[in-house]
């Protein structure tokens, strides 16, 4: 549906995009992934046709994305959504479909099913006067107005409180189910794992990681083992090769440990203490520590905080105090696929 | 080529439909961003100054004077001007016998009688010696002194006006007639309008006083009555070629100015005026102007006398005013005042779209931006079109005015959306808005106050609306040499923005310069030091460089025209060298400020390197393996570059200035300081062709030259450019002093 190739895009001496290839199936959603200026909205741009590439081609729907005709199968929803505020949000999504030469009636139809669905009340009010969330429900149902192919969404959830960023969430998971290709950009991770089929990790303007999303934690994310003991473990010559760290949890103590034989090690070491595991628990890669795997650095601005999705987290003891304890490794450049 | 015709039409009925949904929307929004209140507010307000207005007509109609009987004056029943006194509205009289000075009082008329008078039982107006008004010493007193002068006057005059013999009240007749600069040096050696008069004085018609018209001087000793109110109505000057052979005496006269003619018997013959007596060369203005006075009911300012002293009135010779066409241009005015609120809305509509982005999803519509723009337009020209015409119908203005309004209404629009697209806040947008309103006021407006008097007055399609208001017919060349600059300009100024109208720059928050730079580099196509010298791409290249140059003939014409408008009132001495030197900066900088912006945003290859001869250049990208190539070793080819859009740029100004020969239509360079500033090979008959023709491409190796300095300096940095557009107008400024002796 999507296809990208060679593209390039520069403003005087900065590289915004530098020589970016990927395609996106029919009916996939696709995330785009990476930091702030890391290039996720230019190429989205360059998608939509906004931005003209200095380099190299994209065609979506079949279509250059220069032609104004490939714009009838698009929808887009920028990362930030100010409306006409002195308009209803009817009058603003029927101006829209206006402009698509949708009939009023299947306009009606098509505004009304989406605004349902978004849950959003208060059509006939100004949008002046409504919530940031409303208003970003609004944009979404825009970019619908003409039942496009292609939905590609900047940050859609940017900003917004945990109850609208699960119902945005879960409503870019349902485009899937109706066909739609969509092209999702976030720097918080979580919304892309959480919606996303394949993602490109983006940094400083090129592409360095590609896949679905478990094949790249396969390929840079650690499992990890977190062993809770009664007792602090006595620090063990085998321990020590470990460098495995403990900290006091409430009455209990943690260990973090990579592997099932460290796992032996620490309960080793603590039934030399005297006590003894009362738990283990194991926790996959996010694409947070994936980023931070490839890149070297942690992904500035990332969500910390409980969303109460069905996040990729083995544990649901998502609490994200671990991720500070790594330690950065070198930026690398390759694409891992 | 059926078919091919068909799908035009098809796109362009899309184009259309298109064009009036964002019309529709936008009108819809822009009514739905006044909330009743404050639409209650402005119409609260606008009934509240209409009340007032009202009022005031009102007061002034039943005689309710704000001024009213603001001085006591002493007067006796008996006095002469008891009556006078009686009439002035700031005058309450106070019977003489009671009035004490200073008390009861502020002046006391005083009439003093001949000796013995009165021994009869009566006084009458015999019997008056003189009559002495006495005032307090302060300043109250002087001030009611002064009234009852003015209010003497006036009755003595009312009175004058009132006698049925009116050669009796009225012994001398003046016919005032106005007549246009005339043309050649000596005309711009007189500046300031004592061309008529210093003729007129050789005449001995008592020396013609007016700025710029002539006098006639109608000895009309034996008149049955008729006056300059039946001169005014006449407005043909080949009425009364006798005329020369009255009393002037000075046929020679070669301007139109007035002479005593002593011929005119019964008076009614129209003032001996056609002014054709001398070399007759200056007829023609006399004629055009003198309608328009004649038409003018409200063609002077007010005179001392109270009333408005046109050509159809009578009163002192005190009272004579210069040809202001005052009433018309006050209401040609009126049509300029809407234009302010409308730019007002229209502007922060174009910036509501841009600021936060409001407007970036429109632009992944179908819509092109030219069909945003036009849509987005589309209700305030509309508006300026009905408001236009709702006053035209109120003053009493014709479709001469509508049609004269339009180009200054779309320049409004156009200049206020350029502003819009560059101003990167509100209050940047309000000193636009404040700019681009005063400058087209100005513009407009101050030209017009030379209507009659000077063809530069056309400059201004205002003047256009003052000549319907005074029933003038103009030429259809005089209409496009008002119009057509400020509709092509309004034109160039829409597709200036329109090339800003994307994603990159609308939302960007770039300086106002370099968003301009941004808007004449994105209309040119890349040039560089390769390839070959007819190279297709080079050719498309340095084709882009001449056409924008071309495309700023219409502003470096408004330019000009303005320059002459703000400087023929100096001396010559000073107006034409200044003028030389103007013009030659304005045509340096149209002809090379593309070229600086091109080499800027990296369109052309630079000497430096930093573009490499492509629009997207200055992305060399340092992995790139290329980066660098360009430039730094190869000062030879990006001089080459540097010349070649010199020479491309310095033709397209060369054969866009040929499109100026409207200003030939209308006689514009007949006009010293017209001459001047659209300075040709004229008045070079007698040169034998080879030099004529040399001479009429002379100006051809002038712009290319000055125009490839100013490149060579744009293509090494800012100052290099400013020293070589220094340099550059220095050389035009030169060629320009050149071609005026030559002239």
């Amino acid at each position: 549906m999507i296809e990208a190739s060679g593209l390039r895009k520069t403003y005087g001496d900065f590289a915004a995009v530098v020589d970016s290839d990927f395609a996106v199936d029919d009916g996939e959603v696709f995330g785009i992934v990476g930091p702030n200026g890391a290039g996720k909205t230019t190429t989205l741009k360059v998608i939509a046709g906004l931005v003209e590439p200095t380099a190299g081609e994209v065609t979506v729907a079949g279509f250059d994305a220069s032609d104004p005709e490939m714009r009838r199968h698009l929808g887009f929803l920028p990362e930030e959504s100010p409306l006409y505020e002195e308009m209803t949000a009817l009058s603003y999504l029927r101006f829209f479909a206006d402009l698509y030469d949708v009939p009023r009636e299947v306009a009606d139809e098509r505004i009304g099913a989406a605004l349902d669905r978004l849950e959003l009340d208060h059509r006939e009010r100004r949008l002046g006067d409504v919530s940031k969330g409303m208003k970003r429900k609004v944009a979404i149902a825009r970019s619908l107005v003409n039942d496009p192919d292609v939905l590609v969404y900047d940050e859609p959830a940017s900003g917004l409180d945990p109850v609208t960023t699960n119902s945005v969430l879960a409503f870019t998971r349902e485009l899937r189910e109706t066909g739609k290709t969509v092209v999702f950009s976030a720097h918080n991770l979580y919304h892309v794992e959480s919606v996303c089929d394949r993602v490109v990790v983006m940094n400083e303007g090129r592409i360095v990681a590609r896949g679905s999303v478990d094949g790249i934690r396969e390929r840079h994310g650690e499992t990890t083992y977190r062993v809770f003991t009664d007792t602090e473990p006595t620090a063990t010559p085998a321990l020590a090769d470990l460098d495995a760290t403990t900290e006091e949890v409430g009455d209990r103590y943690r260990t973090a440990v990579p592997t099932m034989d460290a796992v032996a090690a620490v309960r080793e070491a603590v039934g030399e203490a005297g006590g003894e595991v009362v738990d283990i628990r194991s926790r996959e890669p996010s694409l947070e520590d994936v980023f931070l795997d490839i890149v070297g650095r942690p992904m500035p601005g990332r969500y910390t905080g409980d969303l109460g999705g069905d996040g990729t987290d083995a544990e649901s003891d998502h609490d994200g105090d671990e991720e500070e304890t790594k330690t950065t490794k070198p930026a690398t450049t390759e694409a891992t696929e | 080529m059926t078919d091919r015709l068909r799908r035009v039409g098809r796109r362009l009925a899309v184009g259309v439909r298109r064009v009036l949904r964002v019309a529709r929307w936008e009108t819809a929004r822009a009514s739905g961003g006044v909330d009743r209140r404050t639409l209650a507010a402005g119409i609260a307000l606008l009934l509240v100054a209409g009340g007032v207005v009202g009022v005031g007509v009102a007061t002034g109609v039943a005689g309710l004077d704000v001024d009213r009987d603001v001085y006591r004056v002493g007067v006796d029943a008996e006095s002469p001007y008891a009556e006078a006194i009686e009439e002035a509205p700031s005058l309450r009289p106070v019977p003489g016998g009671t009035a004490s000075l200073g008390d009861s009082t502020d002046a006391v008329v005083v009439t003093v009688v001949r000796p013995g008078a009165g021994d009869d039982g009566a006084i009458d107006a015999a019997d008056v010696d003189e009559v002495v008004v006495r005032a307090t010493d302060t300043r109250k007193g002087e001030a009611a002194a002064a009234s009852v002068r003015e209010a003497v006057e006036a009755r003595n005059e009312r009175v004058l006006r009132a006698e049925p013999n009116r050669t009796a009240a009225f012994p001398v007749t003046v016919t005032l007639r106005y007549v246009g600069r005339t043309t050649g040096f000596d005309d711009g050696a007189t500046l300031g309008g004592s061309d008529g008069g210093s003729t007129g004085d050789s005449d001995g018609d008592g020396g013609d006083e007016s700025a710029s018209g002539g006098t006639v001087t109608d000895a009309d000793g034996s008149g049955s009555g008729t006056d300059a109110e039946e001169t005014g109505s006449d407005g043909s000057s080949a009425t009364d070629s006798e005329a020369d052979t009255g009393s002037d005496g000075s046929p020679g006269d070669d301007t139109t100015a007035g002479r005593t003619d002593g011929t005119d018997g019964d008076g009614s013959t129209t003032g001996g005026t056609d002014g054709t007596d001398g070399d007759g060369s200056t007829t023609e203005g006399v004629d055009s102007t003198d309608d328009g006075a004649d038409a003018d009911d409200g063609f002077a300012v007010p005179s001392i006398g109270g009333g408005a002293f046109g050509a159809n009135t009578v009163g002192s010779p005190g009272s004579i005013t210069p040809p202001f066409p005052f009433t018309s241009l006050l209401l040609a005015f009126a049509f300029l005042v809407p234009m302010n609120f409308l730019i007002q809305a229209y502007g922060s509509s174009i910036l509501d779209e841009r600021t936060n982005r409001r407007g970036e999803p429109l632009l992944v519509t179908p819509l092109s931006p030219a069909e945003i723009v036009a849509g987005k337009t589309l209700p305030y020209a509309a508006a300026a079109a009905v408001v236009t015409s709702l006053i035209a119908l109120l003053v009493g203005g014709g479709a001469l005015s509508v049609i004269a309004v339009a180009p200054v209404a779309a320049t409004f629009l156009g200049a206020t959306f350029v502003g819009a697209m560059f101003a990167r806040s509100f209050k940047e947008l309000t000193f636009v808005t404040v700019g681009v309103s005063v400058l087209l006021t100005t513009y407009a407006f101050v030209p017009a106050i030379f209507t009659n008097v000077t063809p530069v007055a056309l400059v201004s399609p205002l003047t256009l609306v003052v000549f319907d208001l005074q029933g003038k017919a103009v030429s259809a060349g005089e209409v496009l040499f008002s119009t057509a600059p400020m509709a092509v300009g309004a034109a160039l100024l829409f597709g200036l923005g329109l090339g800003v109208y994307r994603e990159e720059d609308m939302f960007s928050q770039k300086p106002v310069t370099r968003k301009f730079l941004d808007a004449l580099a994105v209309r040119l196509a890349p040039v560089s030091a390769g390839g070959g010298l007819l190279d297709r791409d080079r050719l498309r290249g340095l084709g882009s460089v001449a056409f924008l140059t071309a495309c700023t003939i219409p502003f470096v014409f408004v330019a000009e025209l303005l320059a002459v408008a703000v400087l023929f009132a100096l001396p010559v001495t000073v107006s034409i060298p200044v003028l030389l030197v103007t013009i030659a900066f304005i045509e340096e900088v149209a002809k090379s400020v593309g070229l600086y912006a091109g080499f800027e945003r990296g369109v052309f290859e630079r000497t430096d390197g930093v573009g490499v001869g492509d629009a997207d250049a200055g992305d060399a990208d340092v992995g790139d393996g290329d980066a660098g190539d360009a430039g730094v070793g190869d000062g030879d080819g990006s001089l080459r570059v540097a010349l070649a859009v010199g020479i491309a740029s310095g033709t397209g100004f060369f054969l866009a200035e040929k499109a100026t020969a409207v200003v030939q239509a209308v006689g514009l360079t007949d006009l010293f300081l017209g001459r001047a500033a659209f300075a040709d090979v004229a008045g070079l008959s007698g040169l034998p062709p080879l030099a004529l023709a040399a001479l009429f491409f002379a100006p051809l190796v002038l712009h290319v030259t000055a125009t490839t300095v100013a490149s060579v300096g744009a293509s090494r940095g800012r100052t290099a450019y400013a020293v070589a557009l220094t340099l550059a107008t220095l050389g035009h400024a030169a060629y320009n002093v050149g071609v005026v002796s030559l002239g």
